[in-house]
């Protein structure tokens, strides 16, 4: 039959017979327009359209089937920490959308890119409470950054791609899209189309910082006779560790980083001190106490870095650099504040800034440092006694890795000890909760880590309690085959809350002792290979074997029981009362 | 303690006010007077919040709080003396056969209230002005027995040259032409 020559009249004919795509096709699409590869998620009623419509795009959007949803939001976390992308959570209605609720509030407060799309029941049924209703957007509106009900298909490219802009610039955080069944069901009442979002009027970011703010910063600086900089979470978010790099070595000033700031900068670098805060370094503490002018980028004073704010830095002049203006004089008055994106601020005061070297400044450091590590550091590296020191296990982790893997620890004293111990030698390359400190984030926030690094080694640190929280998640890194490699080092205790109930409860051991199963045998249970280490003699080669072990594995180390974490800040003190002991 | 008004523009979606009342609630800040409405500018909502507090900083910080919610405009915050500002309350007032009359001129001249409608036993009565002017008045007409009485949020415009729409970023066209 001969090619019937088509006229525009049977064409738009044609194109007005062909089907538009449904809602939740049309989430497909937006996904991929927004340059998604991998969504974490769990199945369920309300958002069996959806997980219908991935079904016919199974080979470009790659979907990982975890075991509790909570795990879809720490793996989505632990993705967008690494990459710097948003991860995606995907979850149905009611119970999906609640078991969601941890991650979002961990996402919140460590400014995490994350972008949930929780099903909902049809939208004729909301607010009747319809069989796994759950008033999704009224639970999560103090936990994200940004939220929006879809009723109708249409919506659904405008939105997603709002969420991605939202979740993505400015100061990160999670959003979360409330998908009605009937958005996810209806066509689109026309032909699909996808818009990146490129700006909002009602959000609109600083990213260039204010040239006036930039010089009365430099002045300070050019001045200071004991500065000190601290580097924050927004370095790494920004990518500005080249920028913190130049600035550090044309200045002279030496550098310390809190908890989620940790790898912005080598930890060999001649300008890097330490790390601040409740377990940090002796130095960076004490010398808080000591400069005359505080550079604070990309961080927000949480308490558990400034201790007591009564005496937090109070000889010094505070220059505070930062993206979220509400984060400037919410807990240390600043002397100047310079409102923006940490790389754009840091390019703008490279050249106003003076070359300096404040040797003597930073020989003070140096002394601090030389006393830590002498009455601590080289204690539990080379320790000699019965039971293995946590400490140990990290330093050891930390050579035959040369400071290159991604460590993804868990919440308790393991964390404050892999920080400590790890020497890191490659940006983003702490993934740990850090604002909520949640229990079981290690597992789940590892395999999603590994999703986004897929070329890096991932190191997931537990505590025996911690890995109980999300132990389920062995099953999805077993069936997804994901490398992950995980350390528990267990010390029969819950070790942090032990420490404290110690130290400032008499003694009281209230709770905090568990009856562990058999981790080993729980691993392979699920499909995980591993083993449990519990002396010095074997711990180095248990540590290759892992490294070197083809596929996900799981080595328990079995640690000193009543080992306490030192430098430590007492809670409410001031960062000049820390302890060494 | 010092009285605060707030104006906030919004983008005129659902929800929003629950955004907005989350970061009072968090800072432990009691709302006063709350009143919301839509602006000459089409999709835009004013919220006019007042509020009494202690301290400056406390209100500049949840100003800046206010400020993140992503659809909001804009956020401004206010002394008394730099608004022009009113609250309006409606009496019900009993006016029964053969019981004290209302003194209408009295009424009109010395409080510049209003009888917006006349019942068989009772009248509704009008009074827009300060909180301080209502409560005056309050005070003069409840010895005539009050059947009913409510009072509205505080509303607000600022003293300076320009509209504080002027200050928002450009969107849409006027709703009032
Ligand atoms: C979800 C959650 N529940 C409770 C806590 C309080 N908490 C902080 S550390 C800790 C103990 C952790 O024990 P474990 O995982 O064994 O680590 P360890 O401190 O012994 O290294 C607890 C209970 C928390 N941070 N998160
Ligand atoms: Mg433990």
């Amino acid at each position: 039959m001969a090619h019937q020559p088509q006229t525009a009249a049977n064409l738009l004919e044609e194109v007005l017979q062909r089907p538009t795509v449904t809602g939740a096709e049309a989430l497909m699409l937006s996904l991929l327009a927004e340059g998604v590869d991998t969504i974490f998620g769990y199945p369920g009623g309300a958002i069996m359209p959806t997980y219908d419509a991935l079904f016919g795009y199974m080979d470009r959007l790659h979907h990982i089937l975890v075991r509790h949803e909570q795990g879809a939001g720490h793996a989505a976390q632990g993705y967008a920490r690494v990459t710097g992308r948003a991860g995606v959570a995907l979850v149905t209605s009611g119970p999906g959308a609640t078991n969601l609720v941890t991650p979002i509030t961990d996402a919140l407060l460590d400014s995490t890119p994350m972008v949930c799309i929780v099903g909902q029941v049809y939208s004729r049924l909301l607010g009747t409470d319809a069989f796994q209703e759950a008033d999704v957007m009224g639970i999560t509106m103090p936990i994200t950054k940004w939220s929006y009900q879809l009723t109708s298909a249409d919506e659904v490219p405008e939105a997603i791609a709002k969420a991605f802009y939202i979740a993505q610039t400015g100061r990160p955080g999670p959003v979360l899209l409330d998908f009605t069944r009937t958005a996810q069901m209806e066509r689109m009442s026309k032909p699909f189309s996808y818009k990146k979002c490129e700006s909002m009027i009602s959000y609109r970011p600083r990213r260039v910082p204010k040239p006036e703010q930039v010089q009365v910063a430099a002045d300070i600086i050019n001045r200071a006779k004991r500065p000190f900089l601290l580097a924050g979470h927004g370095i790494l978010i920004a990518k500005a560790e080249e920028e913190l790099k130049a600035f550090a070595e044309k200045t002279g000033i030496p550098v310390a980083t809190t908890l989620l700031g940790m790898s912005a900068i080598d930890a060999d670098h001649p300008n890097y001190v330490g790390w601040l805060g409740m377990h940090g370094n002796y130095g960076p503490n004490v010398l808080t106490n000591e400069c005359d002018v505080l550079i604070a980028v990309g961080m927000r004073f949480d308490d558990r870095v400034t201790g007591d704010l009564n005496t937090y830095a109070k000889q010094a002049k505070v220059i505070h650099i930062e993206i979220d203006p509400a984060e400037i004089d919410k807990n240390v008055k600043t002397a100047a504040p310079i409102v923006g994106d940490a790389k754009e601020c840091l390019m703008a005061l490279l050249p106003l800034v003076k070359k300096a070297q404040h040797p003597e400044w930073r020989a003070e450091f140096d002394k601090y440092a030389a006393i830590e590590d002498e009455k601590i550091t080289q204690t539990t590296i080379h320790h000699t006694g019965h039971e293995i020191k946590m400490g140990e296990v990290v330093s050891m982790l930390s050579d035959k890795t040369k400071g290159e893997a991604i460590t993804v620890s868990d919440v308790g004293q393991h964390q404050m000890i892999a920080t400590r111990y790890y020497r890191f030698k490659r940006p983003n390359s702490i993934v740990t909760s850090g604002g909520a400190g949640t229990m079981g984030f290690a597992v789940p926030a590892a395999f999603g880590a590994q999703v986004g690094a897929p070329d890096r080694q991932v190191i997931a640190i537990c505590g025996d309690g911690g890995f109980q929280m999300t132990v389920q998640e062995l099953g999805t890194i077993a069936q997804s085959g994901l490398p992950v490699k995980i350390i528990i080092l267990n010390n029969n205790f819950l070790g942090m809350v032990r420490q404290w109930q110690q130290l400032f409860f008499d003694n009281r051991y209230s709770f905090v002792q568990m009856q562990n199963p058999d981790f080993v045998m729980v691993a392979k249970g699920f499909g995980v290979n591993g083993h449990k280490v519990s002396s010095r003699e074997e711990l180095s080669a248990s540590l290759d074997t892992m490294l070197n072990f083809d596929g996900p594995y799981l080595l328990e180390v079995v640690c000193e029981k009543e080992e306490n974490v030192f430098p430590m800040v007492p809670a409410g003190a001031s960062v000049s009362a820390i302890r060494l002991e | 303690m010092t009285t605060y008004t707030i104006s906030i523009f919004t983008n005129n979606t659902i929800g929003l006010l629950n955004r907005i009342t989350i970061v009072f609630t968090r800072r432990r800040i009691n709302i006063e007077s709350l009143t919301v409405c839509e602006t000459e500018r089409q999709g835009v909502s004013r919220f006019t919040i007042s509020l009494r507090h202690e301290s400056r900083e406390a209100i500049e910080k949840l100003v800046r709080q206010l400020r993140k919610i992503v659809d909001v405009l804009a956020v401004f915050g206010y002394l008394d003396d730099e608004i022009v500002y009113n609250e309006t309350a409606l009496f019900k007032v009993q006016t029964p056969l053969g019981g004290q009359t209302i003194d209408i001129d009295v009424i009109n001249k010395d409080h510049n209230a209003w009888v917006v409608h006349w019942g068989i036993d009772y009248v509704v009565i009008e009074k827009s002005g300060t909180g301080d002017e209502i409560m005056q008045f309050y005070q003069y007409i409840k010895g005539y027995g009050i059947l009913e009485f409510v009072r509205s949020g505080r509303i607000a415009v600022g003293k300076t040259e320009k509209g504080l729409v002027e200050y928002l970023p450009e969107i849409g066209g006027w709703a009032i032409a």
